[in-house]
């Protein structure tokens, strides 16, 4: 295998001799691998124990198979945003890769060259990740559980190659339109039509959402005498179909925002940004979609937990100590926190990535004497805009399944959650704020001096 | 630039019908704006050779109220000679003529100052360029005083551009002239 | 008889990128209506003049005067309300927003400095067609002929009206025809409005459009062409 390792050392040498955007990228696509690699081992480790089995942390909540199997599902959702995420990280530098990746083909590198360095820059990066987490969870499995099964091992394996594996194939997959035409890709950058991670970002999804209701069949099937299994099911269905929706639903409020106030524009920072919007709506849908479904699920959760809590708290006849109950409700709230956190560090790279691209405009902007003030409100309105109809939609959609469950409980409707997307909205908006200081360093005149 | 014919012009000119000197000399200078204006008595010596050598011949004369003049008109075989003419190429940059690069030398072998006479050439070369550009750019300014204009332009560029890689190199030359 | 006082004076301006010395005391006057070129080898320190007379970048030594004012004393703010008033600049490429109309472009430092949308573009129309860059008014400036693009870039640096125009190699992704319309319609809209404008070009032949050559080598002055 000369030609592969001869194709290795040319990925190592273009990562190493490229810019701290290619590095970020590395870095952030390796943190993210980690991340998925991490929850994934978890989900497998806790779904190779069968039936009742006494797991030493999460004060018991872990060794009833019914509460396992709804750990399993919350960890594999958490999934998703850690895949939007990992999709964030591939854009950063994308500009400048696809024009680097052109140029090998320029100068004779067969496609399936170029599409095997690209793989292998993306799977190594992964790789890096995937290793350290795997190491770190095989440690602290080992100082939890005396005799981890074979299943349980043979499961650690798999996902410590799948997630390079698939990460290298999502970097091939990514390229495919530098691969087919890399004259056009030098020059001009083509606007993305956003479909293809729409439906990729679905497809994964599917496919989570599949994996966690068979993770929930499978690990329930011990406990089978209990009624409640419709409940957690008909919620796994309720959120994939809010969060099919707002995939399309954050390119389609960016759109119609752009259309609607791209000629009612007064101000230049609301021109700018409406025009960018209705240019390319599909630019940030990806995000702007985990940022719409971090909004159901944490609307939805609050609403739960609050009847929830008031359903326990009233009843006396608790076959358990209140903690494990409270517990359960604490560490689903954890997870939604965490898919929170990815979320929103998602949004502020991509900002900064977006700045990054279009430092040069930018920069010829200012010397222009747009003043700095009208292009940072212009990048925040790009994110307030389209997202303020879009959390709406969103946070009325888990107020109603808050409802729904207190209507289902017979209590009353936690009204205090409506302000659970006001929150996530605000939180957005710092987010891309986080990227103020970098439009400050990307308008400097030297940016002006290279083409 | 190419030396241009008088003769082929003359008789190219004659081709729209038969003219008097005076005349000819009128339609040269509008026809090629920007070139060196004809002097009348090369009108009248050309047109002389011109009969003589059967290509054009004397078509009357007509005194218009003022004095008499002597109308031109082309024969046959000056109508092939044009048309033989107007076909064949230019030869291109045949000797290099370059009165610059002499200078230099020269300025060089003496001991001179080759940098402030490269200097000099260009700000005059500069001078000329910004004369013919402002013709150029004027408002109403016609296709053929434009083009003109800017085949001119083209050659004092095309001399700015080599005196500015001269003036770049200029040590090395000295070294070289000085050696040999 | 004196001179009269010029717009714009700069003085002894130095100026280093890290380690390369950009420009070593370069001293330049531009008058009221005048154009004048900046003409110089690659590297010669053309583009960083341009930015510190412009005032985007501050000189680490020497002075720049616009019009009685230092420019070194000013904050940011009001360098960059400068540029959007007074000064007016062409890039080679990339001063037009991608994603706003042709129309729209032109019409933005109207916009920012307070003229309602429909009076802004209005204007901005009159401006373009002006330059010949009619009925693609709602294009893209990535639709647009690279002479096109540029002339609806001169377009959007004249708007407002201002005093100077800075214009860096503006010509240079254009060919000769293209670039010639380009050079024509800003030499005659300086010239009818007075307009002092910096030509900052490494072509001779655009060079010649300006009444004045000021001649850069190694970041100094090094000749002054003769005024025609």
């Amino acid at each position: 295998m000369t030609s592969l390792r001869a194709d290795l050392r040319l990925a190592w040498e273009l990562t190493r001799g490229s810019d701290r955007g290619e590095w970020w990228r590395v870095t952030l696509t390796a943190v993210g691998a980690a991340l998925a690699t991490g929850f994934a081992l978890a989900a497998v480790a806790l779904a190779s124990l069968r039936g009742w089995y006494h797991v030493p942390v999460a004060s018991g909540l872990l060794n009833e198979p019914g509460t396992r199997s709804g750990v399993i599902a919350g960890l594999l959702l958490l999934l998703v945003p850690v895949l939007g995420f990992l999709g964030q990280c591939a854009r950063i530098g994308a500009v400048h890769r696809d024009r680097r990746l052109a140029g090998l083909r320029l100068a004779g590198a067969t496609p399936w060259q170029v599409r095997r360095i690209a793989a292998l820059e993306t799977g190594l990066a992964c790789l890096l990740g995937s290793a350290v987490a795997t190491v770190f969870s095989a440690l602290l499995l080992l100082r939890l559980w005396d005799r981890p099964t074979a299943l349980t091992w043979a499961g650690i394996a798999l996902v410590a190659v799948a997630v390079p594996l698939l990460g290298a194939a999502a970097g091939a997959l990514a390229l495919r339109r530098v691969v087919a035409s890399p004259l056009g890709w030098v020059r001009r950058v083509a606007p993305r039509t956003g479909r293809g991670p729409g439906l990729l970002f679905l497809a994964g999804l599917l496919l989570v959402g599949a994996a966690a209701l068979f993770a929930l069949l499978g690990t329930s099937s011990a406990a089978s005498n209990r009624p409640s299994i419709g409940l957690p099911l008909t919620m796994v269905g309720v959120v994939l179909a809010v969060g099919a929706g707002s995939v399309w639903l954050s390119g389609a409020a960016a759109r119609g925002m752009g259309r609607l106030l791209a000629g009612r524009a007064r101000s230049a920072a609301v021109l700018i940004a409406a025009e960018r919007l209705r240019d390319d709506p599909w630019a940030a849908a990806r995000t702007h979609a985990a940022v719409l479904l971090v909004t159901v699920v944490g609307t939805g959760f609050m609403g739960i937990r609050e009847v929830f809590l008031d359903v326990v708290r009233s009843r006396e006849n608790l076959t358990e100590r209140l903690g494990y109950y409270t517990l359960g409700v604490d560490l689903t709230g954890a997870a939604v926190a965490i898919a929170l956190a990815i979320t929103l560090s998602g949004l502020a790279v991509g900002t900064a990535e977006s700045l990054a691209t279009r430092r040069r405009g930018l920069a010829a902007q200012a010397a222009a004497g747009v003043p700095r003030a009208v292009l940072g409100r212009s990048l925040l309105l790009e994110t307030a805009l389209p997202l303020a109809p879009a959390v709406l939609l969103a946070g009325l959609g888990g107020t109603a399944i808050g409802t729904w469950y207190a209507l289902l409980a017979h209590r009353p409707v936690p009204w205090v959650t409506a302000l659970v997307p006001l929150a996530i909205y605000a939180a957005c908006l710092l987010a891309v704020a986080t990227s103020l200081p970098l439009l400050g360093r990307s308008v400097r005149p030297g940016e002006l001096r290279y083409a | 630039m190419i030396r241009m014919s008088t003769r082929h012009i003359l008789l190219g000119l004659l081709a729209t019908g038969p003219s008097h000197g005076y005349d000819l000399k009128r339609r040269h200078d509008e026809r090629f704006p920007q070139a060196r204006p004809l002097a009348y008595g090369q009108v009248y010596t050309t047109l002389q050779r011109l009969v003589r050598d059967g290509l054009a011949e004397v078509d009357g004369t007509d005194s218009d109220g003022g004095p008499e003049r002597t109308t031109y008109r082309a024969t046959d075989e000056g109508t092939r000679e044009l048309a033989r003419w107007a076909g064949e190429i230019a030869p291109p940059a045949p000797f290099v003529a370059n009165e610059i690069f002499a200078k230099v030398v020269v300025a060089i072998l003496s001991g001179g100052d080759p940098d402030g006479y490269l200097s000099a050439q260009r700000a005059a070369h500069m001078g000329r360029m910004r004369e013919l550009t402002a013709v150029k750019a004027a408002k109403g300014a016609d296709l053929a005083t434009v083009l003109s204009a800017d085949y001119a332009l083209n050659h004092l560029d095309a001399d700015l551009r080599w005196m500015n890689t001269t003036a770049a190199r200029l040590t090395t030359l000295t070294a070289e002239v000085d050696a040999t | 008889m004196s001179r009269p006082v010029p717009l714009l004076t700069a003085g002894g301006l130095t100026k280093a990128h890290g380690r390369t010395t950009a420009l070593r005391g370069a001293s330049v006057e531009l008058h009221t209506g005048e154009i004048l070129a900046v003409t110089g080898a690659s590297g010669s320190g053309k583009s960083t003049l341009l930015h510190c007379l412009a005032g985007i970048v501050r000189p680490d030594a020497g002075s720049v005067t616009y019009d009685g004012r230092r420019l070194e004393g000013l904050p940011e703010k009001r360098l960059s309300e400068l540029r959007r008033t007074e000064f007016g600049v062409v890039f080679q490429f990339g001063q037009l927003i991608p994603e706003l109309t042709v129309l729209d472009n032109v019409a933005l430092p109207l916009l920012l400095a307070g003229t309602d949308r429909a009076g802004a573009r209005a204007r901005a129309g009159q401006w373009l067609e002006r330059f010949g860059v009619r009925g693609q008014e709602d294009l893209r400036p990535g639709e647009l002929s690279g002479g096109q693009a540029q002339r609806a870039a001169l377009a959007r640096a004249l708007v407002t009206g201002p005093r100077v125009v800075f214009a860096d190699e503006p010509t240079g992704a254009l060919d000769s025809l293209a670039g010639e319309q380009v050079m024509t319609a800003l030499i005659h809209t300086a010239r009818e409005s007075g307009t002092a404008v910096l030509l900052i070009t490494h072509d001779a032949q655009v060079a010649a459009y300006a009444d004045r050559e000021v001649r850069l080598r190694d970041g100094a002055v090094a000749a002054l062409g003769v005024k025609a």
